[in-house]
């Protein structure tokens, strides 16, 4: 029999994920089983749960991870009920504010609160000066604050996408049947929305768990366990890469864990809303108004407001370092003379990125759609694992497994491009075969039966009909590239330093005038790929996730 | 030698479940061949056997004179409607119809000509430079229809084309149907689970039951000699009786000899016992228990020693009233009976 293209494209995506997922996550794995002679060991293990810094560093996990995600669930979810429920004026521009706050990279959001409530903080200062102490943002409440205003949209979107699609009829139902509106609301609102509410609550714990960029430059001293591994593995002396490998280990489980412990959770609970009975939108009037819609603005404005900072700060009057008076744009000429290179990597390699990204998912994407068999699904369930993998571990993976030959790839530009890669090919397979999905098989039937051979029915019938949600998709694929700096961060080095590295490196540095033009730069390139994205396929939010 | 010829064919899925066994039939040219049967009884993966899109696990088709077996769905020349329509949402109704015509290489001005002359056919010749999701349920199906007629395939086959659109819509759509097959001259075949649209729009009727044919005839044959107890109640309204019931409806046990495992007679061939039957009637005491008025003709269930019996009565009148409990002479003709043996099959031909 001839082997047929299907199979070429089976057998080419095993080979992939095996070589840019079972080998560095092997390698993570051995080199956390083995002490520093090569020999096999559990003590990396045993030393992780004795020394003390590790298990703080595990508990405080666990703090950021369920802080931010009550943070996320709170702010989420009281924005999706008054957004999906009642009229708030100008609600499309407090979505759009959504968008920037979910495309604003994290250490964006850490360096702006950082200079509002820093120690020198300007609001910190000015309340000051009329003598109202607050504390310095720095620590746990901080790295909270960030992840609550930063993930919050997950839950936002989610929810309201369920709570505006549930049949009104069964509100209506349970109305008739005597239930008051608390009643209502708790008997049958809530169930229904839960499942997209902890699927966002999810994303929220996932993110706050992985995150590395807000812990290390607002922690100030609160390590968790991603910041652990890194300064394990950066160590100019005495970097300990098994320590490192067993910390990733442990972040992979924490993260597994809680995917499977959703699933498990909402494992019966799926409801196919029908839209014959559209809930619609109550006006208010008077103080619960206003209240709605102070809630509504105050999280939407807070969420989005490092991206403003960042605008604003990008154009003030600088001298190297030193903000001065007014405004100017030195930050920008910074950027323009001496950091054309960085600006140059991160587009060549998202582009670079996005163009594997589309042409490798969308055929996985087609495999897993149309050729139902163990095979297909085996590889949709590995697919998901990238998914859970926090950047750092992806970073640390790949110094692990391509360091040596034959596949001696660290420092080049194809380890940043193929991590960054790994890690969204989930994303890009599941959108590519959700759009195949929606294309009727009949379609492809009936360009047969007219005369074209199955090869060009598909392209002249299905390509043209998913070709819009693929652009859209690799657009977005584009926004999570660019803004990507953990798993960069580890695997870089100074001819391939990236945007987002070059912003956390001048945090560090203190230089925040260009950290904030260079910000500037990443969103309003996010912004325009996710405008074209929208333009191509409608606005929906929910891509974003 | 026949058009069309499909020759024992068995179609098995993994495991033990025959979707189709054994089954033949011919169809010949300009006929209207329809196939009836319940969902999952294979008549589906029959027409798509015979499109290409499935393979047969055994058995042959042959069209004019050709084996399909080796040929390629797209090379097979047959066209065909689908039930979701499967209009291109991305091509105009103009370029949906001259989908076809293209890979087939015809000319400009050939494929604008047999293109206008399709869509006036389906009544769409206003409508050619829209978009089709801009259509009704009705009109995308007239565009599938357009579509699959214009490329003048050796065979059409048609997937439930009606059975997503609405009651009204669909008398008229398949009275078109019907007369665009006939004018254009061309065989069909028609899949539905609708026994009145098989009645209404074929020539012939293949009744199909879990992987089999039950009968095959014209509606005629089949509505009114069923030869199956299946074909019998799918098609119609039919009163089926169990064998105890025989002595009641002046059949005696020597009837059949005792062969007859149930009875059956159609609710119209039950007459109202108004002292006006003809005297070779067999008569029947019943009493109401539901009355059902649906304008032109009204359902009597009623009650009576052999079982409960559906009475259809024509033309009833507004003021005719049926009160539950009440009394009803029932009559009817013995001929009228159908009888059927344990394995379902036909006894004896109509009486008449």
């Amino acid at each position: 029999m001839r082997v047929s293209f299907w199979t070429l494209v089976s057998i080419f995506a095993w080979l992939m994920l095996i070589a840019l997922l079972v080998v560095p996550l092997g390698s993570v794995l051995l080199s956390s089983l083995q002490d520093q002679a090569g020999n096999f060991t559990l003590g990396n293990y045993t030393r992780f749960a004795e020394t003390p810094r590790f298990r703080a560093a595990f508990v405080n996990t666990l703090i950021v991870g369920f802080g931010g995600l009550v943070g996320s669930l709170l702010l989420g979810s009281a924005m999706a009920f008054c957004m999906a429920r009642i009229e708030i004026r100008g609600s499309r521009i407090v979505s759009l504010l959504a968008i920037l706050a979910l495309v604003s990279p994290p250490f964006i959001g850490a360096y702006s609160w950082i200079v509002l409530f820093g120690s020198g903080g300007l609001v910190r200062q000015t309340l000051m000066s009329w003598g109202i102490f607050i504390p310095p943002i720095f620590g746990l409440w901080g790295i909270l604050i960030v992840f609550s205003f930063k993930f919050y949209p997950y839950v936002y979107l989610l929810a309201s996408g369920a709570l505006s699609n549930i049949n009104r009829s069964l509100e209506e139902a349970a109305e008739s049947l005597g239930l008051t509106p608390f009643q209502r609301v708790m008997k049958i609102s809530f169930p229904l929305v839960l499942p997209a509410i902890s699927a966002g609550g999810l994303l929220a714990l996932i993110h706050s768990i992985a995150d590395f960029g807000t812990p290390r430059l607002i922690g100030r001293g609160f390590n968790v366990l991603a910041t652990e591994a890194y300064t394990l593995y950066s160590a100019e002396v005495g970097s300990n890469l098994s320590m490192a490998t067993t910390i990733s280990i442990v972040l992979i489980m924490l993260s597994m864990l809680f995917v499977f412990g959703q699933r498990y959770m909402s494992r019966r609970n799926v409801y196919h809303g029908n839209l014959i009975n559209k809930p619609v939108k109550k006006k208010l009037t008077g103080f619960r108004n206003v209240a709605a819609h102070g809630v509504v603005y105050t999280i939407a404005l807070i969420g989005a407001m490092p991206a403003f900072i960042a605008a604003i700060y990008s154009v003030r009057r600088t001298s190297g370092p030193v903000f001065h008076p007014g405004f100017g744009l030195e930050s920008y000429r910074r950027i323009l003379y001496n950091l054309a290179d960085v600006v140059q990597n991160s587009l060549m390699f998202s582009f670079a990125t996005v163009a594997l990204i589309v042409t490798i998912g969308t055929l996985i994407g087609c495999l897993v759609a149309r050729k139902m068999s163990v095979n297909t699904s085996l590889l949709d369930a590995t697919l998901m694992v990238p998914y859970v993998m926090p950047g750092i571990v992806v970073g640390i993976a790949f110094v692990a497994a391509f360091n040596a030959p034959p596949l001696a790839l660290t420092g080049t530009a194809a380890v940043i491009i193929l991590s960054i890669f790994i890690r969204r090919l989930p994303y890009s397979v599941r959108s590519s075969a959700s759009a195949l999905r929606q294309v009727s098989p009949s379609m492809e039937e009936a360009a047969i039966s007219l005369g074209y051979s199955p090869a060009r029915a598909f392209m002249k019938v299905t390509v043209p009909l998913i070709l819009p949600g693929i652009v859209a998709g690799g657009m977005l694929s584009f926004v999570t590239a660019i803004n990507e700096l953990s798993s960069s961060l580890v695997l870089y080095v100074g001819s391939t330093a990236t945007m987002p590295v070059r912003i956390y490196i001048a945090i560090n540095d203190g230089d925040y005038g260009t950290a904030a033009a260079l910000s500037t730069v990443l969103l309003v390139l996010s912004s325009t790929a996710i405008y074209i994205a929208f333009r191509l396929m409608g606005r929906d939010e929910r891509a974003l996730l | 030698m026949s058009y069309l010829a499909v020759k024992d064919a068995s179609k098995q899925f993994g495991g033990s479940v025959r979707a189709l066994d054994g089954v033949s039939f011919t169809v010949e040219r300009n006929e209207f061949f329809t196939l009836l049967g319940p969902s999952g009884c294979g008549k589906t993966t029959l027409l798509r056997s015979i499109a290409g899109f499935a393979d047969l696990t055994a058995g042959s088709i042959s069209l004019a004179g050709t084996g399909l077996d080796s040929v390629p769905s797209h090379k097979r020349d047959i066209g065909m409607v689908f039930q979701d329509y499967a209009v291109f949402p991305h091509l105009t109704v103009a370029e949906n119809v001259a989908f076809g015509l293209k890979a087939r290489k015809v000319p400009a001005a050939e494929t604008a000509a047999r293109v206008a002359e399709a869509l006036a056919t389906v009544r769409l010749g206003a409508m050619a430079t829209r978009l089709p999701a801009a259509l009704s349920g009705g009109q995308q199906q007239r565009i599938g229809l357009a579509r699959a007629m214009v490329i003048r395939p050796k065979l059409l086959l048609m997937d439930e084309p009606l059975s997503n659109l609405d009651a009204k819509l669909r008398i008229d759509l398949r009275d078109e149907i019907r007369d665009i097959q006939k004018s254009i001259g061309i065989a069909a075949i028609y899949v539905t689970h609708d026994q009145e649209e098989a009645l209404a729009i074929s020539d012939r009727i293949c009744v199909m039951n879990a992987g089999r044919i039950e009968q095959i005839g014209t509606p005629q044959e089949i509505y009114a000699d069923p030869r199956t107890i299946f074909v019998a109640s799918f098609v119609g309204t039919m009163n089926v009786l169990p064998r105890e019931a025989a002595s009641h409806l002046g059949m005696g046990p020597d009837v059949e000899s005792g062969r007859a495992h149930q009875l059956a007679i159609r609710p119209e061939h039950i007459r109202l016992d108004q002292g006006d039957v003809a005297p070779d009637s067999i008569r029947l005491a019943g009493m109401v228990e539901k009355y059902t008025y649906l304008g032109r003709e009204a359902h009597v269930l009623a009650q009576t020693p052999a079982g409960k019996i559906v009475v259809q009565l024509a033309d009833p009148s507004p003021t005719l009233r049926m009160e539950t409990g009440s009394p009803i002479p029932l009559a009817f003709r013995r001929q009228d009976i159908l009888s059927f043996d344990s394995s379902g099959m036909r006894l004896e031909g109509r009486g008449n």
